[in-house]
C-alpha cells in the first residue's frame, strides 16, 4: 500500500506529467515567474490561469532528515528513508525524498560514496508507488543503482 | 488591543498522563471548572469561549455550554495550525473582553490521545485521519493546504519538519553535529530538571542525563528521542476578563500586555515550507509587533516559555523572538543554558518534552504561576513573561 496524492483540477497537471516521467512547475503566462506548489493565480502578478513548464530536474538538497521512526504504517517498511526538500536549479523548491543515497547503519555514519549532505547535487527520478500514481524522487547526479529493489527508476 | 486591558484571572488543569481514564469532554469540563474556582467565578458567568481546532479538538463550545449549563455565550472564536492557535486564542479572548463582546471568556484546550489521534504512533490515526479500517488499501492524501505533495513522501508529522528544520539551521550555520546535539540536548536535560521538581509534570519522576540523552534512539535525524514532545491526555483552560473586572476578583491579575497571530506564504503550519528562508519561524515583524503593543523590552521579560513540539524549537525561538541574534543560540544555549540560573529561563514547568503536551496551553499557565509567584520552579520576583509558539503565535504577560 501506498500514501497517494490526492488530485485537484488544479494539481492534476503535475501528477499528470510525472506519470509520463516529466516534471512540472507552474509558470506565469504573464510575468514569467515559477513557482511550487500549484496556486490559482500567479502570486506575483496575480494573473489568471498560469501555465506549466517541464523544468530540468536537476537541483541541490536543500535539507533532509534521515527518518527512523514511521509515523504511519504505510512506511513502516521503508524506514529508514531520507525526506528532502530539493531547490530545483529553476528556483522552486519541493519536498521530496531522496533514493540512492548511504543512509548509514548507524546516525551519521555513511554506507556508501552517495552520503546525503545540505548542497548535495540531485537529479530527478520517477518512481510509481501505486497503479496509475508516480512520484519525483531524487537521486545524487553521481548516483548509484537504489539496492531496496523498489520500483523501477524510469528513465 | 490595548496594553492591560484584560487580564487573567483563573487557571486550572486535570492531571497529565499517557492515559486517562476521563474522555476529553470530561477533562475539558474538569479544567474549565477548576479555572473558574480559581478565579472566583461562577461558571454559568463565562459569557465566551475561545479554542483550538484541529489536530485533536473533539470538544466544541457546544458541548462545554451543555455539559456545564452556561446559559449563553455571547462570544465564541476558535482559531486554527495547532500550536499556533496560541497566541490566537489569547488575543481573541482579551480583543473580546476589551470590545465588551463578553466579559468573562474561557480558554481551554482538552486533549485524549489515548483515544484518538498521535502523531507519532504509526497507526493511521493522525491528524487529518490519514489511514482507514483497511491497512492495507492505499491512504489518498486530501488537497488540502498542500499536503498531498508531502504526505506521499512519509512527511506526516511535525517532528520530520523540525527535523528538517534543524539540519538546515545546522547547516546554514557551520555547526557539526557534535555542536547541535550539545544544545538540542542541553535543552531536553534542562527542562527534564525542572520537571523533576513540578509535581504536575509526567516525567517528573524520570531522570535523563547526557548519556540517556545520547543513547536514545534517532526518530528523525537529528532528533533523537528526547527530542520530541509527550503524548498525553490532559486539559488546561484560563479564565480572561476586563480590568475592572480582573482588580475586583484578585489582588494579582495576569495582564495580558499583547498577544499576536501571524501567517504569511509558506509558513502555514504543518504546511510544507517550500518558500522564503526555512529558518524564519515566522516574519520578524510578528516579534516586533508583540513587543511594541506591550511596550516593553526583551530585557523585560524574566521568563519564557517556549513552544517546543521539539527542543529545536526553543532553540530557534530565542533567536527568532530577538532574544539572541540569529545564528547565536546554539552557542548561547550550550554556553549559558536555559536553566534557573541562565540570563533567560526557559520552559520552567518541563515543557512538552517533560511536563505535558498540550499545544502551549501549559505554557501560559506557567507562565500564570511564575507572574504570580507560585510556580515549582519559582523564577525571583518575576514581572514578564512570554509565551510563545513557533510561528508568532505569541502573548507577553505581566503582573
Amino acid at each position: 500500500m501506498a500514501v497517494v496524492p490526492g488530485m485537484t483540477d488544479l494539481t492534476a497537471p503535475y501528477w499528470d506529467a510525472a506519470r509520463e516521467g516529466r516534471l512540472v512547475v507552474q509558470e506565469c503566462r504573464s510575468c514569467r515567474q515559477v513557482w511550487h506548489p500549484p496556486l490559482p493565480r500567479c502570486p506575483h502578478c496575480h494573473a489568471a490561469d498560469p501555465g506549466w513548464r517541464p523544468v530540468s530536474g536537476e537541483g541541490a538538497v536543500y535539507t533532509y532528515t534521515v527518518v527512523r521512526h514511521a509515523t504511519h504504517y504505510a512506511f513502516a517498511g521503508q524506514i529508514p528513508y531520507v525526506l528532502a526538500i530539493v531547490e530545483l536549479a529553476e528556483g522552486p523548491r519541493l519536498v521530496t525524498a531522496l533514493v540512492g543515497v548511504g543512509v548509514g547503519v548507524e546516525p551519521g555514519e555513511p554506507d556508501g560514496p552517495g552520503e546525503v549532505r545540505v548542497g548535495l547535487p540531485v537529479r530527478v527520478v520517477f518512481r510509481e508507488v501505486a497503479d496509475g500514481v508516480t512520484l519525483p524522487y531524487f537521486e545524487p547526479v553521481a548516483g548509484r543503482a537504489p539496492k531496496d529493489g523498489g520500483p523501477p527508476a524510469t528513465p | 488591543m490595548p496594553s492591560r486591558t484584560a487580564a487573567i484571572v483563573g487557571i486550572g488543569q486535570t492531571a497529565y498522563a499517557k492515559a486517562l481514564p476521563a474522555t476529553a469532554w470530561e477533562l475539558a469540563m474538569e479544567a474549565v471548572l477548576a479555572a473558574c474556582a480559581d478565579a472566583g467565578v461562577d461558571v454559568a458567568e463565562v459569557d465566551g469561549m475561545c479554542r483550538f481546532t484541529a489536530p485533536f479538538e473533539p470538544v466544541s463550545e457546544a458541548m462545554l455550554v451543555r455539559g456545564l449549563g452556561i446559559p449563553e455565550l455571547s462570544f465564541f472564536a476558535q482559531a486554527p495550525h495547532g500550536g499556533e492557535a496560541l497566541g490566537a486564542v489569547v488575543m481573541q479572548a482579551a480583543a473580546a473582553v476589551s470590545a465588551d463582546l463578553a466579559s468573562t471568556v474561557v480558554v481551554y484546550r482538552a486533549l485524549s490521545q489515548s483515544r484518538g489521534g498521535r502523531f507519532g504512533r504509526a497507526d493511521g490515526r493522525g491528524p487529518g485521519g490519514a489511514g482507514g479500517a483497511d491497512p492495507g488499501a492505499d491512504v489518498v492524501v486530501p488537497e488540502q493546504d498542500n499536503l498531498s505533495f508531502a504526505w506521499p513522501y512519509g512527511l506526516m508529522s511535525p517532528g520530520q519538519l523540525f527535523a528538517l528544520w534543524a539540519r538546515r539551521y545546522a547547516a546554514v550555520h557551520g555547526l557539526r553535529d557534535e555542536d547541535l546535539t550539545r544544545a538540542l540536548g542541553t535543552i531536553a536535560i534542562t527542562q527534564r530538571q525542572y520537571a523533576n521538581r513540578n509535581p504536575n509534570a509526567m516525567m517528573r519522576d524520570r531522570k535523563l542525563d547526557w548519556d540517556d540523552y545520547r543513547g536514545a534512539r534517532m526518530i528523525s535525524e537529528p532528533l533523537r528521542l528526547f527530542d520530541l514532545c509527550l503524548e498525553n491526555d490532559g486539559a488546561c483552560a484560563f479564565v480572561v476578563t476586563t480590568a475592572d473586572r480582573a482588580r475586583a476578583l484578585r489582588e494579582d491579575p495576569v495582564w495580558v500586555l499583547s498577544a499576536t497571530q501571524t501567517v504569511s506564504p509558506y509558513r502555514e503550519p504543518m504546511g510544507i515550507y517550500t518558500g522564503g528562508e526555512l529558518l524564519e519561524l515566522f516574519p520578524s515583524a510578528a516579534a516586533e509587533r508583540l513587543f511594541e503593543q506591550a511596550g516593553v523590552s526583551r530585557a523585560d521579560v524574566d521568563v519564557a516559555e517556549f513552544y517546543d513540539a521539539t527542543s529545536y524549537m526553543p532553540l530557534r525561538s530565542l533567536e527568532s523572538y530577538g532574544f539572541v541574534p540569529d545564528g547565536q543560540a546554539w552557542r548561547y544555549v550550550t554556553e549559558q543554558g536555559t536553566g534557573p540560573d541562565s540570563p533567560l529561563p526557559v520552559n520552567t514547568h518541563g515543557g512538552h518534552l517533560s511536563e505535558a503536551y498540550l499545544h502551549g496551553m501549559n505554557g501560559i499557565l506557567e507562565a500564570v504561576r511564575q507572574l504570580r509567584g507560585t510556580a515549582a520552579n519559582q523564577v525571583p520576583d518575576a514581572d514578564v513573561a512570554l509565551v510563545g509558539a513557533p510561528a508568532g503565535s505569541a502573548t507577553i504577560l505581566a503582573r
